[in-house]
């Protein structure tokens, strides 16, 4: 009985999920505006990278704040793919995944060791290091950075100069595809394993669950989705330089939409970005004018107010009873 | 590279390291207080270094003057976000250490938009104060004056520090707070009390600090960024909590970057601190100098 | 006689320079209820954690199931067969009650229909079948106890280490404990426990082993060992723990 529920509610998280995604998918088709389809489309990017940001960070409780060296990483191979060796996006966007994964392991290797803020820290200063060094690899563009050429429009080329539907639907599909991830990982032994060493790592051992290869599976996972999302950003914006795609503000943003809808649940970075990001987008344009700072100053206060009013995110608020529920 | 070369740029690297130290105190004073990270503590040297320039622009009180000002200003700032913020995230229940890490991360994006907001962007500097551009000639090597006093500053403030923490009542009663919350509430000392005179401490260790930076580097909403980094990386260096270890960390932080600076282009100086700062970490996770 | 299933031969623990441990060599045999007693600051602690695989001992070997597993890490010494609990308890706090049980039994089996089922079966077991929902750090602390319990037998041990389980628990709370540890025995599985308060074991136990200062002092039936004046001299000063 309590198996069927539980079954009942994995589905109904399906088939919410499905259903947005298919009024996501039509909303472009009635909105034309470009300024609002551009925001739409950041919205479910930086949703996708909070849903990868949370596998490691929310569910495995290893707060990275160094992920922007995964991004980086990603719009980096892509670009350098395509400019110096004529390798399609595509796979640039999954060669940058492998190389980030295998980047996450290496460096989880003694990063794992550390504890709480001493983790935290260390993400950020090897995420800093990961940025000095393209600033100063001149075949990589150093600080002046690389333009992607543009050729027309062109799906092999993932190059679209007029319209923005076609990154809309990618980064759709990478907000569907990093949330089904968490989906299909949440009742798995990973997703079990994961929250065990969050929540109590010592007992977690006792229970037969390798702490660290735990860890390096979470932190492999979430810098590969990462990392294809930067491969994606690159495409978007068809520029990149070190600070626009490896710079510390990528490692926060990432963080916060997890942080304000719910860190460490299935619909927290979602429910997150979709506040977040237009919120910020708006202030930016309408209050904030010349980029005065009033946009860090709502979203700085929004980061505040819910770490000290609700730390578990917005998230439980749409769902109120579903503990209960189950019962 | 002559000796002459290498002697000068050690001897700035460890004033500078000095004054790394002294914007890395308070950092680890706080944390060693009650085991929080303060992410917003770049935006209380960036505080510091504007209410600076803001007592020299309009009442030219030349920054050695107004340190003082500024770190009683800082003193009374840092209690208030213990008090406003901190009391309440440490708290938390649910996602402790999230809590912990955004509240005061949140608190530092807030404050470097208010400060694009009322200041705007734009970089200012202390243009004409006594020290400002002076250098002094020992023996051959020419130290900015700038630097020299705030060596000086660090080391008298560390010294300070040193004496209060172990000779007066309220730093015993820092001390026995560290140590265990629980029992000296029981002999009737205000945990809360201790805990915001600990930030308001901190937060004036930095002011300090703030004053004496503002005669030789520009003033900006993001200047707190990248000295945050570097007090993060000179606090875990030396151990973090160990108010020691921050004088020792800062002293090797400066000596590394300036050495890096020897060796490898200038825009990678910051590199040798940072690869060192992993080194120390992977062997000792807690630090040179830290305890537990 | 068939081989013993856990067995310490001379195992010294040393914490620089405090023996918590002094060649200690214990056998437990398939199927017993094992009490490891013994005054404060005997080296109970030490032992158990030695045996779990918290830490590796300074000296001597641990053979478990006729084979050694001293160099083996905790998880692995679970994927052999020993369960453990925790003397202050370690729920995972923010997993459901029936979560946290599913994590033991994912050891065995990785298929996630077959782990939830084994953990409403222990669940069950343990009692705690009406909980399972229920967010763990809402559990009263007897609760938590059978949590732990429930999590160690999830991963169907061989051997079931339970330090302190009884140990301030109401008179009530404590008879459903010993009814438990009885049918976990009855369903083959071996327990060693460690109690500081020698009345709660005495009665369950077919053995009974006291350390003190780090040695094994004395062990034996329970009813012999209560009686020993060694027993007696030890736990002098501490009267309160010899109770009856």
């Amino acid at each position: 009985m309590m198996d069927t529920d539980f079954a009942n509610r994995r589905r109904r998280d399906l088939i919410v999920a499905f259903c947005l995604a298919a009024i996501a998918a039509i909303v472009p088709l009635f909105v034309k505006d470009v300024y609002v389809q551009n925001i739409m489309v950041l919205t479910l990017m930086w949703g996708a990278l909070s849903q990868s940001w949370n596998i490691l960070s929310g569910y495995c409780g290893q707060i990275s704040l160094g992920h922007a060296l995964y991004f980086g990483l990603g719009a980096y191979t892509t670009t350098l793919l395509f400019t110096k060796f004529g390798v399609l996006p595509w796979f640039g966007m999954l060669g940058g995944g492998v190389i980030s994964a295998v980047i996450a392991m290496g460096l989880g290797y003694p990063c794992f060791r550390l504890r709480g803020h001493y983790f935290a820290i260390a993400t950020i200063v090897i995420a800093e290091i990961g940025l000095l060094l393209f600033h100063n690899w001149d075949w990589a563009g150093a600080a002046l950075g690389i333009t992607i050429p543009m050729s027309g429009d062109s799906w092999l080329k993932f190059q679209f100069a007029r319209s923005k539907l076609p990154y809309f639907y990618f980064a759709l599909a990478l907000a569907c595809v990093a949330w089904f991830v968490t989906w299909w990982l949440e009742d798995s032994k990973w997703g079990y394993w994961w929250r065990a060493v969050k929540d109590n790592p010592e007992a977690a051992e006792s229970l037969g669950v390798v702490v660290f290869n735990s860890k390096m599976g979470a932190a492999a996972v979430s810098a590969f989705l990462v990392a294809v999302g930067g491969g994606f950003y690159a495409q978007f914006v068809s520029y990149i330089d070190p600070e626009s795609v490896m710079g510390f503000q990528f490692s926060l943003l990432m963080a916060l939409p997890a942080v304000l809808g719910g860190i460490g649940t299935l619909w927290g970075p979602m429910l997150g970005a979709v506040i977040l990001i237009p919120v910020t987008e708006l202030t930016r344009s309408f209050i904030g004018g010349s980029g005065r700072g009033v946009d860090l100053i709502v979203y700085g206060g929004l980061i505040i107010a819910i770490s000290l009013a609700r730390p578990q995110g917005l998230v439980g608020l749409f769902s109120p009873k579903r503990k209960e529920a189950v019962r | 590279m002559t000796a002459e070369t290498i002697i000068q740029s050690l001897a700035s690297g460890l004033l500078m390291g000095l004054l790394y130290g002294l914007i890395a105190v308070g950092l680890a004073l706080i944390f060693g207080l009650m085991d929080v990270v303060n992410f917003a503590h770049g935006e209380f040297l960036m505080i510091a270094m504007y209410i600076t320039f803001f007592l020299f622009a309009f009442f030219a009180i030349d920054p050695l003057l107004s340190a003082p000002l500024v770190a009683a200003a800082l003193f009374v700032f840092g209690a208030l976000v213990y008090l406003l913020i901190v009391r309440f995230a440490v708290r938390a229940k649910a996602n402790a250490g999230m809590v912990q890490i955004f509240s005061t991360f949140g608190l530092a994006i807030v404050m470097r938009g208010v400060a694009q907001f009322f200041f705007t962007p734009d970089y200012r500097s202390v243009t004409h104060s006594w020290l400002g551009g002076k250098t002094v000639s020992i023996g051959g090597i020419f130290l900015p004056q700038p630097q020299l006093i705030g060596a000086a500053v660090a080391i008298a403030a560390f010294g300070g520090l040193y004496f209060f923490i172990h000779r007066t009542d309220f730093g015993r009663a820092l001390e026995a707070t560290r140590e265990d919350a629980g029992a000296v509430a029981l002999v009737g000392i205000d945990k809360n009390r201790v805990f915001a005179l600990g930030w308001g401490l901190g937060a004036a260790l930095v002011g300090l600090a703030g004053a004496i930076m503002s005669i030789f580097f520009y003033i900006y909403p993001d200047v707190g960024a990248s000295f945050a980094l570097i007090a993060y990386v000179t606090v875990a260096l030396g151990g973090f909590g160990s108010v020691f270890g921050a004088f020792a960390g800062g002293i090797i932080v400066g000596l590394v970057e300036a050495s890096t600076a020897l060796l490898l282009p200038p825009s990678l100086k910051s590199v040798g601190i940072y690869a060192v700062y992993l080194l120390v970490v992977f062997v000792r996770p807690r630090g040179l100098f830290g305890s537990i | 006689m068939t081989a013993p299933l856990l067995e310490t031969r001379g195992v010294w623990q040393r914490f620089g320079g405090l023996v918590a441990n002094s060649d200690v060599s214990i056998s437990i045999g398939r199927g017993e209820i094992v009490g490891l007693i013994g005054p404060n600051g005997a080296g109970k602690s030490t032992l158990f954690n030695l045996i779990a695989g918290v830490l590796p001992p300074t000296q001597g070997s641990i053979w478990f199931d006729g084979e050694d597993v001293t160099a083996l890490p905790a998880a692995e010494r679970c994927v052999r067969g020993v369960g453990r609990t925790f003397q202050v308890v370690k729920s995972f706090e923010t997993m459901s009650v029936i979560d946290n049980v599913i994590v033991g039994a994912l050891v065995r089996n990785t298929v996630m229909r077959i782990a939830r089922r084994k953990a409403h079966e222990v669940l069950e077991f343990c009692g705690l079948g009406a909980r399972v929902n229920v967010l763990a750090s809402d559990l009263v602390p007897s609760e938590k106890r059978r949590l732990e319990v429930a999590r160690a037998l999830a991963t169907e041990p061989k051997l079931l280490l339970l330090d302190e389980v009884l140990t301030g628990l109401t008179p009530i709370e404590a008879q459903t404990g010993v009814e438990l540890v009885r049918k976990v025995r009855a369903s083959g599985v071996t327990v060693l426990m460690v109690e500081h308060v020698m009345e709660i074991v005495m009665p369950l136990v077919d053995r009974a082993i006291v350390l003190d200062l780090g040695k094994v002092l004395v062990e034996g039936k329970p009813g012999d060992v209560v009686r020993d004046p060694k027993v007696i001299t030890a736990y002098l000063g501490d009267r309160h723990a010899v109770g009856a």
